[in-house]
């Protein structure tokens, strides 16, 4: 009965957590990555060169997902391999089927809960605390993200490692979707309050004695024109397809057309 | 201001470590050292003015607050917009004698980060273009079976790819630029035209970022009231993003409780109160 040391699933996971992406290129985003944290596994399990160089044909086959809930799936082919070498009835093709059947929904949940979630929480709060330029925020968006991915990826290696298949359940049931769910609404508020604090779209137009539409526009509702604007932009990129890139170049035809009509106005000088 | 050379070294081994796919890793590399917030720090103790780094690194880092790279493709470049962009900005606004901490600098410092990191897409695509050739030299050490070069294809060589497309770049741009602020200076006055659309597409901008994380996480129309829940309470009730963040928390457990408690007659008997316990 062969297990894999401690020492050994360390490594893997170290080697995954450093160089999940340092050898990118878009024909394989994060095969070499794969490959590097495999090999310790290999390595023990395998006595011989040639069950070695067999084992490591699985781990060649294109991967790429969120790298950071990724983990889990390199955990679960750390332990599948395990049974593989103690001889259950597993092939490298069978891994290679779960391993291609989970990059696309952990991918999702990644992007969706971590960068898209979390990093915003985070970095909302660093910088709400850097504002004025102290250091603070960015000291705590450094030691808080650091500490929760190393903790969290190490939990992630480990439990993929023991519970195998059992382990997506902890990502995808129904109780990890209610779970997901309130906090992208904990994110979804927070982004309302960076929009309304980090946004601040005005307009210098006026007609003397008559109107001047900032403080009128103030009057029904603070920040209206900033909220406008992420509307505006969120409208063009999801319902009119542009991309982030065309909608930022929009966006300066916008400011230059304003600042001719004299919508916009800075208003400084050397 | 100008930029010296050590100066610029130092910005660009903190690019190669940065950028994604960047040499300091994913997480710590990425996603700590790649963020404006952080960067504006780093590049702002390099520079010698910490404070003014940090001030606009914020300011650039609300356009690029969720920056996602689905598949590998990317709209933006974080080792140009924090370690070209961020230093530039603060050679621009103290070249320009602006204050660091007024909107204008913020705006101006919005406008030039997101000029550099979409064109820095460049160094993105260039990196992992020489990569493929490391790559190859893998696929040759995996045929053979001497697995030990893996080791030195995924964390060496790509150090290589990374001088030619993040550590020269910006060396070079960083120290062509700090000179340029005084060009601007003497052709485009800040009454004109070109200023006043530079300083209004910078205050603009952020909210492109926004909606870009909108984008990811509004499914339905009614999601959108969670986001003006929280706009509302920074901008109508003054509360800081904290604040904002703990009241978010508070709502986030009882949606999870409510919705736990949907789930409940879905599971029998006893192993309903099982649940409980897994409560965050």
């Amino acid at each position: 009965m062969k297990k894999l040391s401690k020492k050994t699933l360390n490594k893997s996971f170290l080697s995954w957590f450093y160089g999940n992406l340092t050898c990118f290129s878009q024909e394989h985003m994060q095969t070499f990555g794969y490959l590097c944290s495999m090999l310790p596994v290999v390595d023990e399990l395998y006595d011989t060169q040639e069950e070695k160089k067999d084992a490591m044909q699985t781990y060649t086959a294109f991967f790429n997902t969120e790298p950071q809930i990724g983990t889990l799936v390199v955990g679960m082919t750390a332990g599948l391999e395990e049974a593989k070498a103690n001889g259950e009835a597993l092939d490298g093709e069978t891994i290679n089927g779960i391993r291609a059947g989970l990059m696309g929904p952990l991918a999702g949940i990644g992007d969706s809960l971590i960068v898209g979630t979390l990093i915003p929480i985070l970095l909302g709060i660093g910088l709400g605390l850097s504002g004025n330029g102290s250091p603070l925020g960015a000291i705590f968006y450094i030691v808080t993200w650091n500490l929760l991915m190393f903790f969290g990826m190490k939990f992630a290696y480990f439990k993929g490692y023991e519970m195998g298949g059992k382990a997506v359940e902890l990502l995808v049931g129904e109780q990890a979707q209610a779970l997901r769910d309130s906090i992208i609404m904990i994110g979804t508020m927070v982004i309302g309050a960076v929009a309304a604090s980090w946004i601040n779209v005005t307009t210098s137009f006026a007609i003397p004695g008559v109107i001047e539409l900032q403080s009128t526009l103030d009057s029904v509702y603070p920040k209206l024109l900033s909220a406008g604007t992420v509307i505006f932009c969120w409208w063009l990129m999801t319902k009119r397809k542009i991309s982030p890139t065309m909608v930022m170049l929009l966006l300066v035809v916008i400011a230059f057309v304003g600042v001719l009509l004299g919508f916009f106005d800075p208003g400084l000088s050397y | 201001m100008q930029i010296n050379m050590i100066q610029a070294i130092l910005l660009g081994l903190c690019a190669c470590l940065s950028s994604m796919p960047g040499l300091g890793g994913t997480t710590f590399g990425n996603y700590t050292l790649g963020r404006p917030l952080v960067a504006g720090m780093v590049a702002g103790l390099i520079l010698g003015d910490m404070q003014t780094g940090i001030i606009l690194g914020a300011a650039i880092q609300v356009i690029y607050i969720a920056l996602v790279t689905p598949g590998g493709t990317v709209s933006a470049d974080v080792r140009a917009i924090s370690y070209i962009g961020i230093p530039l900005s603060v050679c621009a606004i103290k070249g320009m004698g602006l204050d660091p901490s007024s909107s204008a600098a913020r705006d101006m410092a919005a406008a030039l980060g997101a000029a550099v990191g979409t064109l820095g897409t460049v160094l993105f695509y260039g990196t992992a273009t020489v990569n493929l050739l490391w790559q190859h030299i893998g696929w040759k050490a995996v045929e053979k079976g001497d697995f030990k070069k893996l080791y030195l294809v995924n964390m060496g060589f790509p150090w290589i790819s990374h001088f030619l497309c993040s550590f020269l770049p910006t060396v070079i741009i960083t120290m062509a630029g700090s000179s340029m602020v005084d060009l601007m200076k003497a052709y485009l006055p800040m009454d004109g035209v070109a200023m006043k659309t530079l300083f209004t597409v910078g205050s603009l901008l952020p909210a492109v970022g926004v909606a870009i994380l909108l984008k990811q996480v509004i499914n339905k129309s009614l999601d959108f009231l969670t986001f003006f829940f929280g706009f509302t309470l920074a901008a109508c009730m003054g509360v800081n993003l904290i604040g904002a963040a703990a009241i978010g928390g508070f709502f986030a457990v009882t949606n999870y409780k409510i919705q736990m408690l949907k789930l409940r007659p879905a599971v029998a008997g006893a192993a309903a109160y099982d649940d409980e316990e897994e409560d965050i």
